[in-house]
C-alpha cells in the first residue's frame, strides 16, 4: 500500500541545509502497524510530514508510492485532494494545531466539506459521530480548543485524522504531556480504532510501551537515517544497535528500578559526518565507524541493522562451563553447564543465593580458577591462560574484599598502577599519570600525600575504590565485578556503584555484575542471568526476570527475593 | 632505641618493622651493637695483639692484661675481640646464606608446588631427621678447616627451618586474592617474589635469621672446640679447645680466666640474639602484636 524508497529531506531554506531524512525505505501493508523511534531531532517529525507532503521548504528527493501512485510527482493541489482521502496525520499535540478562533466543530467539519464535498448538517452529524466515537461528548463541538483539556484535545485530533475514514493514518506522539490515565485510554482508543476501521498505521513515538502497544513493526531513526528495523517485540526483546538498545535503556516504562541513565552525548546535525553518525556516542566504534556510512543489511527475516560491527558485539561467551570441587570423598558440583554471554555496553547481573556458584563462576572467566568443562571466548577468541585479563582492554575483576583484593603493604599509587607495572605499559611517568586519572575518575584524592599512603590505612570504601580504579586503568572491554559492595555500608555502596556507573555509562564497558541482592540488580543491569545450584534458572531482560512483586509468576526469582528480605 | 626499622634496598622499597622492644630486647640490641662495635675496631680497642706473646704467661686479669694471658703470655682480651669477628663472621654468614637459601627454597616450594615442592620437602625432611652433629663433623673434617666451611656446613643443616616456615606462609599468601589479582595481570613467579613474596615474608626470615646466628654462633664454637674450626682464625670455641687442651691447665690458679671470658662472651651473644629474636617474632606476627 505504501512503499517509500529511498526519501531523503534536506531543509535546503537554510543555510547551511539540513538534511533531516536521508535515505529512507519503508513499506507498509494496509491494515499494517510501523512504530518510528529516536530522539528529538531524529528526523522522525519531518519523515511524517515529507510523507504527508507537508514540507514547502525542503528539497524531497525519492519515490512515495501510496496505493500505486508516486505522491512526489503529482501536482501539490491534486496530492492534498488525492491523500487527504486516504491519508490522514494526527499531528502532535499542542494548542497550535487548532485556530484559536473557530470553533471546534467547524475546523473538524472544514476537510469534510471541502474533500468530500458534504454540506453543513451532513458534516456537523459527521463531527458528532466522529467526536462520540473518539469518547468526546458531541457538545464540544461548540467549543474552542482552549477550553478543552489535553487528553479531550488528543481525542479531538484523532477524530479530525479520521473524519475521512483514511487508509493510512500517521500519529505523531499521541501521548507526550499527557497523565498515564489519559495515555492508556488514548493508546487503546487508537487500538480500537485501528481495529474497526481498519486503517494502516505509522506511530511516532519516544513512548515505548506505546509503541510496544500499537505495533507490530518498528523502526529507529538516528541523525535522519533508519538504524534498525525488525518486528516491535523483537527489537524491545533484543535490541541489534547500540542505539536502539540506548533508547529502551532509558526507559523508566521498561526498567522501573533502574537509576536513570541516557545514552552518553546528544545527537549530532544530521549529515555532519561521512561516517556512523552514532559512532561518537557508541561503545563499540572503532575508525572504520568513523570512516565509512555502514548500510543498512539483513541480519535476520525481517531484522535490518546498520552497523559495521552487524550489531551490538558479543564480548564475552561462556560456553557449558562445569566447575566441581573435590574434598575427601565428597564432591561439590559447584558449576553445571552454565553458558552466558555478555554484549558490548551492558551491565548484565549474575544473580543467585549464597553457594549458587557465583563468585566460582567470576573466577572461572577472570582465569583466576579452571574450569573443569567449557570454553570462555573474549571478543571471539578463546581464553587461554591469562591471555584476557593480562592486557590492555581485557577483562578485569574487582573482588568482594577490598582488604584482600590490594597488597596492604602498597601504596595507593603503586596499587592502581601495579597492572601497568606488570603489562610493561609505556613509560613510568605515563603510568603514573593513567593509575592518577583512574584514581581521579573514582573521586579519590591524587595528592602526594594520598598517592603515597599504604593501603591498609585506607577505609573499606576508599580500598574498593581503589581496588576499582585498578581494574579500570586497563581500560577494561568487560569489567566483572564480584559482590563488590557487599562489605560495605548501604550509603557507600550506592556512592561507588554511582560512580562505577558513571565511569560505565562515559567509557562504555561491559560489566557483569555479580549479587545476591535483587534490588541491586534492578537498580543497575539491563540483563540478568540467574543462577541457582550451579545452574541457570532463568535469563532474560531485567524487566522480564525481574518484575517486582509478581506473586503469579513462576520463577525462581521469588525465593531468591525472600531469602535476601 | 625504643623503634627497629630495618630498610633495604631503595627509599620506595622501604620496609618498615616498628614495634617497640622490650627492655630485654633493648639491652641486647645494646650488647650486640657494642659487640660489632669491638669486633669491628678491634686492633683499636686491643693494646696487644692477639697472635704475639705481650706478658707473662697464664696472668690474672689486671691493669696491662684485662681478662689475663694464656699459657703463651697471649693477651686473653685482644683474642676475644678478634674472636668476636670470626664468631660474628659465622653467625651472620650462615643467617644469611640459610636464611636467604631457605626464604627461596620456601618460596619456589611454596609457590610452584609439584614436583619442586615434593623434592624440596623431601630433601627438608631428611635433613631434619638427620643427626646434625655428626654429620657436620664429618663435613668439616672432609672438607678442612675453614671458616668458610663452617659457614656452608652450619647452612646446609641450618635453611631447612627457615624454608618450612616460608612454604608454610607463601602457601597461605598464594590464596590470596592480591596475588590472584596480579597473576591475572599476567604477573610472573619473579615479579610476585620480588613485589609481593619477599616484602610479606620479610618479617619471618628476619626472625628466623636471628635465630639461625644463635645456633650457628653455638654450633662454630662446637666444632672449634672438637678441633674441627679454623686454626688460622681463633674463634671463641678455638680458644676454649686451646685452654682445654693445655695440659697442665688444672694445676694452675688461673685457667679459670683463660675459660670464664670466651664462656661468657659466647653466652651473652646467644641471649642477647634470643632476646632480640622474641621481641621481633611479636613484630613479626599479627597475633602476638596486640599483647
Amino acid at each position: 500500500m505504501l512503499s517509500v524508497k529511498h526519501l531523503s529531506i534536506v531543509y535546503d531554506r537554510v543555510r547551511p541545509a539540513v538534511p533531516a531524512a536521508m535515505d529512507i525505505s519503508l513499506s507498509l501493508a494496509p491494515g499494517e502497524s510501523l512504530g518510528i523511534i529516536g530522539e528529538s531531532g531524529c528526523g522522525k517529525t519531518t519523515l511524517a510530514l515529507g510523507l504527508m507532503g507537508l514540507l514547502r521548504e525542503a528539497d524531497i528527493q525519492g519515490q512515495v508510492c501510496f496505493q500505486g501512485r508516486d505522491l512526489n510527482t503529482l501536482a501539490p493541489a491534486r496530492r492534498r485532494r488525492y491523500q487527504w482521502r486516504h491519508m490522514a496525520m494526527v499531528f502532535q499535540n499542542s494548542l497550535e494545531v487548532f485556530n484559536p478562533v473557530i470553533s471546534l466543530g467547524e475546523q473538524l467539519a472544514e476537510p469534510l466539506r471541502t474533500h468530500l464535498g458534504m454540506d453543513r448538517q451532513a458534516a456537523r452529524r459527521r463531527v458528532s459521530a466522529m467526536l462520540e466515537l473518539t469518547g468526546l461528548d458531541p457538545v464540544w463541538q461548540d467549543s474552542y480548543a482552549h477550553q478543552l483539556s489535553g487528553g479531550m484535545r488528543q481525542r479531538a485530533l484523532i477524530a479530525m485524522a479520521l473524519g475521512c475514514s483514511p487508509d493510512l493514518l500517521i500519529v505523531d506522539e499521541p501521548t507526550t504531556s499527557l497523565d498515564p490515565e489519559s495515555r492508556t485510554a488514548i493508546l487503546n482508543l487508537i487500538e480500537t480504532l485501528k481495529r474497526e476501521m481498519g486503517f494502516a498505521l505509522i506511530l511516532i513515538s519516544h513512548n515505548l510501551p506505546a509503541v510496544q502497544q500499537l505495533t507490530t513493526r518498528l523502526m529507529t531513526l538516528y541523525a535522519g537515517r533508519v538504524v534498525e528495523t525488525g518486528m516491535t517485540a523483537d527489537i524491545l526483546r533484543n535490541p541489534l544497535h547500540p542505539y536502539t538498545r540506548g533508547l529502551i535503556n532509558a526507559a523508566p516504562d521498561f526498567f522501573p528500578y533502574k537509576d536513570l541513565w541516557g545514552i552518553p552525548g546528544a545527537p549530532p546535525r544530521p549529515g555532519g559526518t561521512t561516517g556512523c553518525a552514532f559512532a561518537p556516542r557508541c561503545c563499540q566504534s572503532d575508525d572504520r565507524c568513523r570512516q565509512s556510512l555502514p548500510p543498512l543489511t539483513h541480519v535476520g527475516v525481517e531484522r535490518q541493522v546498520a552497523c559495521h560491527k552487524g550489531g551490538i558485539e558479543t564480548v564475552l561467551q561462556a560456553v557449558g562451563l562445569s566447575k566441581t570441587y573435590r574434598s575427601g570423598r565428597r564432591t561439590i558440583q559447584a558449576l553445571a553447564g552454565v553458558s552466558l554471554s555478555v554484549r558490548r555496553g551492558e551491565v548484565a547481573a549474575l544473580v543467585g543465593p549464597s553457594g549458587s556458584g557465583k563468585s566460582t563462576l567470576a573466577h572461572i572467566l577472570v582465569s583466576v580458577l579452571a574450569a573443569d568443562a567449557g570454553e570462555i571466548r573474549f571478543r571471539g577468541r578463546t581464553i587461554v591462560n591469562h591471555d584476557a585479563t593480562a592486557a590492555m582492554g581485557g577483562i578485569q575483576i574487582v573482588f568482594q574484599d577490598p582488604a584482600e583484593a590490594v597488597s596492604h603493604r602498597f601504596s595507593v599509587l603503586e596499587a592502581v598502577r601495579e597492572p601497568l607495572d606488570i603489562l610493561g605499559w609505556q613509560d613510568r611517568s605515563r603510568r603514573d599519570a593513567k593509575a592518577a586519572a583512574a584514581l581521579a575518575a573514582m573521586h579519590l584524592p591524587t595528592g602526594p600525600d594520598f598517592l603515597g599512603r599504604t593501603c591498609h590505612a585506607l577505609s573499606g570504601g576508599q580500598r574498593q575504590r581503589v581496588a576499582i580504579a585498578r581494574a579500570l586503568v586497563t581500560d577494561p572491554a568487560l569489567l566483572v565485578a564480584d559482590e563488590i559492595t557487599a562489605m560495605l555500608d548501604p550509603s557507600t555502596q550506592a556512592v561507588i556503584l554511582r560512580e562505577l556507573k558513571a565511569q560505565q555509562q562515559a567509557r562504555g564497558f561491559s560489566m557483569l555484575f555479580i549479587t545476591h541482592d535483587i534490588h541491586l540488580a534492578r537498580k543497575t543491569a539491563d540483563r540478568v542471568y540467574v543462577l541457582e545450584g550451579g545452574r541457570l534458572a532463568a535469563q532474560g531482560a531485567v524487566f522480564e526476570i525481574l518484575a517486582a512483586n509478581d506473586d503469579n509468576r513462576t520463577h525462581p526469582l521469588p525465593r531468591v527475593a525472600m531469602e535476601n528480605e | 632505641m625504643t623503634a627497629l626499622s630495618i630498610a633495604y634496598g631503595s627509599r620506595r622499597w622501604r620496609f618498615r618493622l616498628t614495634g617497640t622492644l622490650s627492655t630485654g630486647g633493648q639491652i641486647g640490641l645494646i650488647f650486640l651493637m657494642t659487640l660489632l662495635l669491638l669486633a669491628a675496631a678491634a686492633p683499636l680497642v686491643c693494646p696487644h695483639s692477639p697472635q704475639k706473646t705481650s706478658g707473662p704467661a697464664l696472668a690474672p686479669p689486671g691493669a696491662e692484661h684485662w681478662m689475663g694471658t694464656d699459657d703463651l703470655g697471649v693477651d686473653v682480651w685482644a683474642q676475644v675481640c678478634f674472636g668476636a669477628r670470626v664468631s660474628l663472621v659465622v653467625g651472620m654468614g650462615t643467617a644469611l646464606l640459610a636464611g636467604l637459601g631457605g626464604a627461596l627454597a620456601g618460596i619456589l616450594a611454596g609457590y610452584r608446588g609439584g614436583w619442586v615442592d615434593g623434592v624440596l620437602m623431601r630433601l627438608i625432611d631428611i635433613l631434619l631427621v638427620l643427626p646434625d652433629l655428626p654429620v657436620m663433623i664429618v663435613l668439616a673434617a672432609f672438607f678442612g678447616p675453614s671458616v668458610w666451611t663452617i659457614i656452608g656446613v652450619l647452612s646446609a643443616f641450618a635453611w631447612v627451618f627457615t624454608a618450612r616456615i616460608v612454604r608454610a606462609r607463601v602457601l597461605s599468601l598464594k590464596q590470596r586474592r592480591f596475588i590472584q589479582a596480579a597473576e591475572t595481570y599476567g604477573a610472573g613467579t619473579f615479579y610476585l617474589i620480588r613485589r609481593h613474596f619477599l616484602p610479606e615474608i620479610f618479617p619471618l626470615v628476619t626472625v628466623s635469621m636471628i635465630r639461625l646466628a644463635g645456633r650457628a654462633i653455638v654450633a662454630e664454637a662446637g666444632l672449634s672446640f672438637l678441633g674441627l674450626g679454623d686454626p688460622t682464625s681463633r674463634s671463641w670455641g678455638f680458644i676454649l679447645h686451646h685452654a682445654l687442651s693445655f695440659p697442665g691447665i688444672y694445676y694452675t690458679a688461673f685457667w679459670k680466666w683463660w675459660l670464664l671470658f670466651p664462656w661468657l662472651a659466647l653466652t651473652l651473644v646467644v641471649l642477647a640474639l634470643a632476646l632480640i629474636g622474641k621481641d621481633l617474632e611479636k613484630v613479626a606476627d599479627p597475633r602476638m602484636r596486640s599483647h
